[in-house]
């Protein structure tokens, strides 16, 4: 390998993992500005212009807290949770495709962290871990309300990975392969001209139901069950205080930006547009923005939704989780077989 | 250190890992603590699928054991609030001498077949094509498939078993 290839993989690896954090403080000063516009009040406004280096001071304060261990905590695994938590939300974003290819010394280097052949299996697989961290929380602070939370999620996010797992299936087939690079190559065109062939027109259901079951995989409202506050104190993170609480807000936050950018990378293209067509380091440039937009605008509606709409009980979560979403995702994925079958799509 | 003898050492690494915490998965006297040992083995168990270039088992591995089976495992645990088991002096010495045994036996048993049937074709770091995903869907659909088909029936099976079983319990 040469000085370049090491130099190509570095930033490979570093860009997706610097980007995301990058974004979180952003993201937490649009979350409290959002809250106090959707409320009719100002939010945070007093530390820097607008409020912009509120997110710094909350970092201040984070590392400034006392960090308690309950007396009657599972030591190790008390510890352990949040780390958990955090790495199986860094380490998604991995596979998600933000751009076209630059060209680099005579080669074209892809915008993706890693172009594995199993690309969203690996993705659904760390999710998948990703409830360890909340429930070990739950139990090893030794806390009812933890419990509670810890128990909760791990039956939601069980439930709804299934709902998810299968509106992603359609996709899947639809573009023949389990490569995200495939997924967003297949969406790079129009028909009759001028409507983009994302898979959202042919499987809108699909969309809606994997939309839905993110928002309780990441524990948002209405789906915030595992610490809803108004019955469970905080619930699995009840106990936890200075970094140790931060890292599961940084992992609820990081959770939302993967689970936006996977959006729009199964159903809205991800960085293609109609008519848009990326040559040199200036369309690679102008396709990463266009993904940032698009996955942009999802956050946002997480934000939007959280503060519009009230929570669920579990017996309704449950029952929409099982009853509604799992069968219309069955039948999207027979109505894009059905259209693979007939060749309309691919 | 050139990429074959990095991913043999990467193999040996995860393969004793996966070894040492099924170890600490049997010892362990604290359930929860045993669960969790067993995610861990497993974790490893999917990082020598990925060195034997079998992708799409290591995901599996992961997103159905790991991922599922095992959370399962763990609520249930959660929800009794199994306590840590209080170690026992076991009653006869013959119950010792009679696991020992049955620990020998196996053992013999698991290098026989290990001898006999020589070292797996695949090698960690070997530079042979990944297996592809549309080849494991077309062995499953063509020559596997009365096997495939049974498995879904079994599992029907017991799907329409536990609902029954639970149903019963509930309605008196």
């Amino acid at each position: 390998m040469t000085a370049l290839d090491w130099a190509i993989t570095a930033l490979r690896v570093l860009v997706p993992v610097l980007a995301i954090l990058m974004a979180l403080p952003i993201l937490l000063w649009l979350e409290r500005r959002g809250a106090g516009l959707i409320q009719d009040r100002p939010g945070p406004n007093r530390v820097g212009p607008l409020g912009l280096l509120q997110p710094l001071a909350d970092v201040v304060k984070f590392f400034m807290k006392e960090d308690l261990v309950p007396a009657n905590a599972d030591r190790l695994l008390y510890v352990l949770a949040p780390a958990i938590a955090l790495f199986s939300a860094m380490t998604t974003f991995a596979v998600i495709p933000y751009g076209a290819t630059v060209p680099v010394g005579g080669r074209e280097v892809l915008l993706v962290g890693a172009d594995v052949s199993i690309g969203i299996l690996y993705l659904f697989a760390l999710t998948s871990l990703s409830v360890y961290g909340i429930v070990l929380a739950g139990w090893s602070s030794n806390n009812k309300f933890s419990l509670i939370g810890g128990i909760r999620s791990s039956a939601q996010i069980i439930s709804y990975e299934l709902a998810m797992t299968t509106a992603a299936a359609g996709v899947i087939l639809a573009a023949g392969s389990f490569r995200l690079t495939d997924v967003v190559a297949m969406q790079t065109g129009t028909w009759f001209g001028f409507i983009p062939r994302w898979n959202l027109i042919p499987q809108f259901f699909g969309f809606v139901v994997f939309y839905v079951a993110a928002f309780a995989e990441t524990n948002r409202l209405p789906f915030d069950l595992p610490e809803a506050e108004a019955e469970l104190v905080a619930g699995y993170h009840t106990e936890y205080s200075a970094m140790k609480f931060a890292m599961f807000f940084m992992a609820e936050y990081i959770n939302m930006i993967v689970a936006s950018a996977l959006t729009v990378t199964l159903f809205f293209g991800g960085w293609a547009l109609p008519g848009f067509e990326p040559h040199g380091i200036g369309g690679a440039i102008l396709s990463a923005l266009i993904f940032f937009a698009k996955t942009a605008f999802f956050v946002w509606i997480f934000i939007w939704v959280r503060w519009t709409l009230p929570r669920f009980r579990y017996d309704q979560l449950m029952r929409l989780g099982w009853k509604a979403l799992l069968p219309i995702a069955l039948l999207n994925l027979i109505w894009v077989a059905f259209l693979v079958v007939k060749g309309w799509i691919r | 250190m050139d990429p074959v003898t990095a991913s043999r050492l990467l193999f040996d690494a995860a393969a004793g890992l996966a070894i040492l915490f099924a170890c600490v998965m049997v010892v362990h006297r604290h359930p929860v603590k045993s669960v969790l040992a067993l995610v861990v083995s497993f974790f490893a168990l999917a990082v020598t699928y990925v060195l034997l270039s079998a992708p799409l088992i290591a995901a599996v591995q992961v997103i159905v054991y790991a991922g599922a089976i095992l959370v399962l495992f763990l609520f249930v645990l959660m929800l009794l609030n199994v306590p840590e088991e209080i170690r026992q002096k076991s009653g006869r010495p013959i119950h010792q001498t009679l696991s020992a045994a049955a620990i020998l036996v196996f053992a013999v048993a698991l290098l026989a077949t290990l001898r006999a049937h020589g070292s797996p074709g695949a090698v960690p770091g070997s530079p042979s094509a990944p297996a592809d995903i549309r080849a494991v869907a077309r062995l499953l659909f063509s020559e596997h498939l009365l096997s495939f088909e049974a498995l879904s029936i079994l599992l029907l099976a017991a799907l329409v078993g536990s609902f029954c079983l639970a149903r019963r319990e509930g309605s008196s």
